[in-house]
């Protein structure tokens, strides 16, 4: 038994047992990561009268921060991710709360507000399309002769991005229940009891009690919402076609869709760099707002 | 034959934690945070990347992208020496 014990404690059984997990990532993460990181400084399209690839240093980054179509697209999608998120958020932790109480039908209802999860992107953004089409859903028509309200996505960005935020909040909210409702279940009764005792209102357990037993959970949840945001480009695409003309193309859409970032591997590759880079520096200052430890706090 | 050992081994011993200090290698330096070796390496890299993006914005025209190199370089030592 000791035998064993310090043989499973021995570096050299945990590396090995690791092993596989990090031939998969290294194979399928970190090399293409890095092919990704050497083709940002080529200049590779295949429409070029030349074959092949030719360096070009910063040249595609250089184009990029010059390409007023991509920083657009960059502060739409920022503006999607922050409203879709907080929305979802909110939504999601008063739905969870809701569904910690004993209500008639909870079950049924849990069971269908989780349905949005089940349903593949593209076909949500064909749903909403057949909702908001002028001349054919039922949205602009209720909104034109109930309130007078001129509602078209294909005119007006402004609609075609709150439409978006909407759709996106109805088929991942949901998710964000599960997990905050996972995290709920998880907190001890104790130190709410004993903060109520103590005189805590409402708002002062869920702020110094409720709140920071949720934080890792909450954390986990944003970071793999705004992961997700950041690169929508299915719903949102066959929703609206990233229209009004490009005045509501993400950057996955313009990465996809642009002619010059599609066929020029070279400046198609620094814009997924730069991609990724923005959802880094947004989960890292996230994750100093939410969970980074000051000094003089104890851990 | 032989008798095997049903001791475990024993753990060594906790390393003893400083003043200020979460673990043996998180540390409090000028940053609003506790970091470790790679927390204070990435945000050298962001800080590198970031510089350089803005400055091939604005900057380039007026001065070449290796002043950018060494401005960040030099950040980078000083969050990583003393963040």
């Amino acid at each position: 038994m000791g035998e064993y014990i310090s043989q499973m404690r021995n570096p050299r059984t945990g590396w090995l047992l690791l092993s596989p997990t990090l031939i998969i990532l290294i194979i399928f993460g970190f090399m293409p990561f890095l092919y990704v990181l050497v083709v940002g400084f080529f200049d590779w399209n295949v429409f070029a009268a030349e074959d092949g690839m030719r360096f070009n240093g910063l040249g595609n980054y250089r184009r990029l921060v010059f390409d007023d179509l991509f920083l657009l697209s960059v502060g739409l999608t920022i503006r999607f991710a922050v409203f879709a998120i907080v929305s979802e958020v909110v939504f999601g932790f008063l739905l969870a709360q809701m569904l910690t109480r004993n209500f008639p039908g909870k079950s049924i209802f849990r069971i269908i507000h989780t349905f949005p999860l089940m349903i593949a992107p593209i076909a949500v953004g064909a749903i909403w399309r057949l909702l908001v089409i002028p001349g054919f859903g039922p949205v602009p028509f209720v909104l034109d002769r109930w309130f007078d309200f001129t509602y078209q996505i294909g005119t007006y960005p402004d609609q075609a991005l709150a439409t978006s935020v909407i759709m996106d909040v109805w088929h991942w909210t949901p998710f964000v229940t599960l997990t905050m409702l996972a995290g709920l279940s998880a907190i001890p009764r104790e130190p709410v009891e004993q903060a109520k005792v103590d005189g805590a209102n409402r708002l002062q357990v869920f702020w110094y009690v409720t709140l920071p037993f949720l934080r890792p959970v909450l954390l986990t949840t944003v970071f793999i919402r705004i992961m997700d945001a950041i690169r929508t480009v299915d719903e949102v695409w066959m929703l609206a076609g990233g229209g009004p003309g490009t005045r509501f193309t993400g950057i996955y859409i313009w990465r996809v869709t642009s002619p010059g970032a599609s066929a020029d591997w070279g400046y198609g590759s620094s814009i997924s760099l730069i991609t990724l880079y923005l959802t880094i520096v947004l989960c890292w200052l996230l994750f100093i707002a939410i969970s980074g430890r000051r000094k003089g706090e104890v851990e | 034959m032989k008798e095997k050992n049903l001791t475990p081994t024993p753990r060594p011993p906790a390393p003893i934690k400083r003043e200020g200090e979460l673990s043996s290698r998180t540390r409090g330096g000028f940053l609003p945070f506790h970091t470790n070796a790679f927390d204070r390496v990435f945000i050298g890299v962001v800080i590198l990347i970031g510089i350089h993006l803005l400055w091939l914005r604005f900057m380039e025209p007026a001065l070449p992208i290796e002043a950018a190199t060494v401005i960040s370089l030099v950040i980078g030592y000083v969050v990583v020496r003393k963040g």
